[in-house]
């Protein structure tokens, strides 16, 4: 018998109260990873398609509060193709689009002579000729979640586009993309010769690539902003408002699990007040006394955070699933998500179990024994 | 094989000071309104047999709480070798190392098994785990209870788990056993095994035996008769020809 065997038998003592409160702390662990991973999915989800484009610099209207909050003209693009040590550059129109009736995708707008055109990596079909209008090519995500195959009808802001090619692109975020000729999506979204973003090739030399002269150029036109696709995601009060959501949200969960734990551990000391005297009229010192109850706490928490942990899998195999956000998630938990999440629900459990340990020895040992 | 040391004062230097001793104590209750014990002055010494008689509410079980510092004085001093105990981390080292109590509702860990509970009292003496566990066997073997080792203690009869909590508080060989009325809740039979065993530690291994009782008969077998009415010492005998022998008649 040792602090840890009595802890456990304690525990089994009360088997409902204590299952009740691991599941609070599971679910509260569980909601905490998930939200965090899915704020932070969303982010990187949208880098990776980002470097999947392969941009060295993005250019955006200055001020802008996210990438697809801000517009600058289309003749933008060959104002900053005549900057030196650039070497190619495209406009894009982006913005979520409605589709069919309870489903948006995000939609960009290329020009006909768009090098992103060339880079699509075509599964089916084929891109757009010069000219040619009202076609889209759709990722495959975007694809199956439609239920769109080459030579059907898509219906985007209204307007009708035939599917022309389906792309096989590797990103989460990418593959839900419909991607149709700049001046179609320009025209549905009555943005005439607008784009949201232009995206920058330099020149790359043999040395290390310094983007700063070609920055300075670039935001010398006025009114814009050339960020690298880290730079964009960071300063985007979008992803800024959801990680912080996230985190309050995961916080008060955590949060209540602690007060789950401090709550089970405060009736099991209240109606162990008794046995709580023994140990003192025995000879335990007030911090073993106080550890034996801590240590129950913390066993609470720590199968409670396993369950947690298993109901964010749960969640990450179940997220892509969800119709209306699924083709942007690609949940990855990691230690670097798990670890702070794990470490904040032992922190706030041992708080938790020290106030009702702390209460528990505050008593005469006299008083203790003489409950019922 | 270990076991328990018989016979008083083994390998200790010799102190002329009490054993323990309470000093102008009084115990107030309810800011004033109950006096539980009103300016004692008691010294017991060691090796010493001595009951405390009175009727219920006389004070005995306060004066019991105070002499192993689970509970503390309004006024006066507690001295234990002749130093006052005055921190709660004092009494809980003499409670681990030196004083074993014996309650009259056995106050065991229901949870718990016979060794369990036993061990209870060893953990933080740097002990190992196989160590605590011969040791409480030893001294449950000592009290009759061998063959109930494993068995929950919510399984064994009053006389049992009394034993049990005899076994508990004389683990750790304490200087002073405090017995507030073991026999209290048991039937005349278990009472009398019970009395014979604690008399027997007693007379055994030289430890001091405060036994606290309403039951005169138990009384007469020790040395010592303190009594106690309204929270004052009344009286204060000592019957020489008492010196705690064991009776087995007793038992019938």
């Amino acid at each position: 018998m040792n602090l840890v065997g009595l802890a456990l038998r304690n525990l089994k003592r009360r088997p409902v109260r204590t299952s009740l409160s691991i599941l609070g702390i599971g679910l509260a662990v569980g909601s905490a990873l998930a939200l965090i991973a899915l704020s932070r999915s969303i982010k990187d989800g949208t880098r990776e398609g980002m470097d999947e484009i392969g941009d060295d610099l993005i250019v955006m209207q200055k001020g802008a509060s996210d990438i697809f909050g801000g517009f600058i003209p289309e003749q933008t693009v060959e104002r900053i193709a005549a900057i030196s040590g650039i070497v190619r550059v495209s406009g894009e129109l982006m913005m979520f689009a409605p589709s069919a009736p309870d489903k948006s995708v995000i939609a960009l707008g290329w020009p006909d002579a768009s090098y992103l055109w060339k880079k699509v990596p075509l599964r089916e079909g084929r891109i757009p000729q010069a000219g040619e209008r009202h076609v889209a090519v759709l990722g495959d995500t975007a694809a199956a979640s439609l239920g769109k195959k080459l030579g059907d009808d898509l219906d985007l802001l209204g307007e009708s586009f035939r599917v022309i090619g389906i792309a096989g692109y590797t990103t989460v975020v990418n593959r839900g993309m419909v991607m149709v000729p700049l001046a179609d999506l320009q025209e549905a979204s009555y943005r005439p010769r607008q784009i949201t973003i232009v995206h920058v090739n330099v020149e790359h030399g043999s040395g290390r690539l310094d983007l700063g002269p070609t920055r300075e150029a670039i935001e010398a036109l006025g009114n814009v902003t050339a960020s690298t696709a880290s730079d964009v995601l960071n300063n985007d009060r979008n992803f800024a408002i959801l990680e912080a959501v996230s985190l309050a949200v995961s916080i008060i969960a955590v949060a209540m699990s602690a007060l789950n734990v401090l709550n089970a551990l405060i009736m099991a000391t209240q109606e162990r007040t008794r046995e709580i005297g023994i140990f003192a009229a025995i000879g335990w010192s007030e911090a073993r006394i106080m550890m034996s109850i801590v240590i129950e706490g913390i066993m609470m928490c720590a199968i409670g955070c396993v369950l947690g942990v298993i109901l964010s899998f749960a969640a990450a195999l179940a997220f892509p699933h969800i119709p209306a956000i699924g083709n942007l998630i690609s949940f990855k938990p990691s230690v670097g998500l798990i670890a702070p999440v794990l470490a904040a629900a032992f922190a706030l459990c041992i708080l938790g179990s020290l106030f009702p340990a702390w209460r528990a020895v505050r008593m005469l040992p006299a008083e203790a024994l003489r409950r019922l | 094989m270990i076991q328990l040391a018989e016979g008083p004062g083994v390998n200790e230097p010799a102190n002329t000071a009490p054993l323990i001793a309470l000093r102008g104590i009084s115990r107030i209750h309810d800011g004033g309104a109950i006096a539980a014990l009103r300016n004692i002055d008691l010294q017991i010494e060691a090796g010493d047999c001595v009951a405390i008689v009175g009727a219920s509410g006389s004070g005995k079980s306060s004066m019991v709480n105070l002499l192993c510092g689970i509970d503390y004085p309004s006024t006066g001093s507690v001295l234990w070798q002749g130093q006052a105990v005055q921190t709660q981390r004092s009494w809980t080292r003499l409670r681990r190392d030196s004083i074993g109590i014996v309650f009259q509702e056995f106050n065991l860990i229901p949870t718990l098994t016979v060794l369990e509970n036993v061990e209870l009292a060893l953990l933080g003496r740097g002990m190992a785990a196989a160590q605590r566990q011969a040791r409480a066997a030893m001294v449950l073997d000592r009290v009759g209870l061998r063959p109930r080792l494993n068995h929950l203690v919510t399984k064994l009869s009053g006389g049992e788990r009394q034993r049990v909590a005899i076994a508990r508080a004389i683990v750790n060989e304490p200087k002073l056993l405090l017995a507030d009325e073991p026999t209290g809740n048991l039937d005349s039979v278990s009472a009398a095994t019970v009395a014979d065993l604690l008399f027997e530690l007693s007379d055994k291994t030289g430890m001091t035996l405060i036994l606290v009782t309403h039951d005169d008969r138990l009384a007469a077998r020790c040395a010592r008769t303190i009594r106690v009415r309204d929270g004052v010492i009344v009286g204060d005998t000592r019957d020489a020809t008492a010196s705690a022998p064991i009776r087995p008649a007793a038992a019938s």
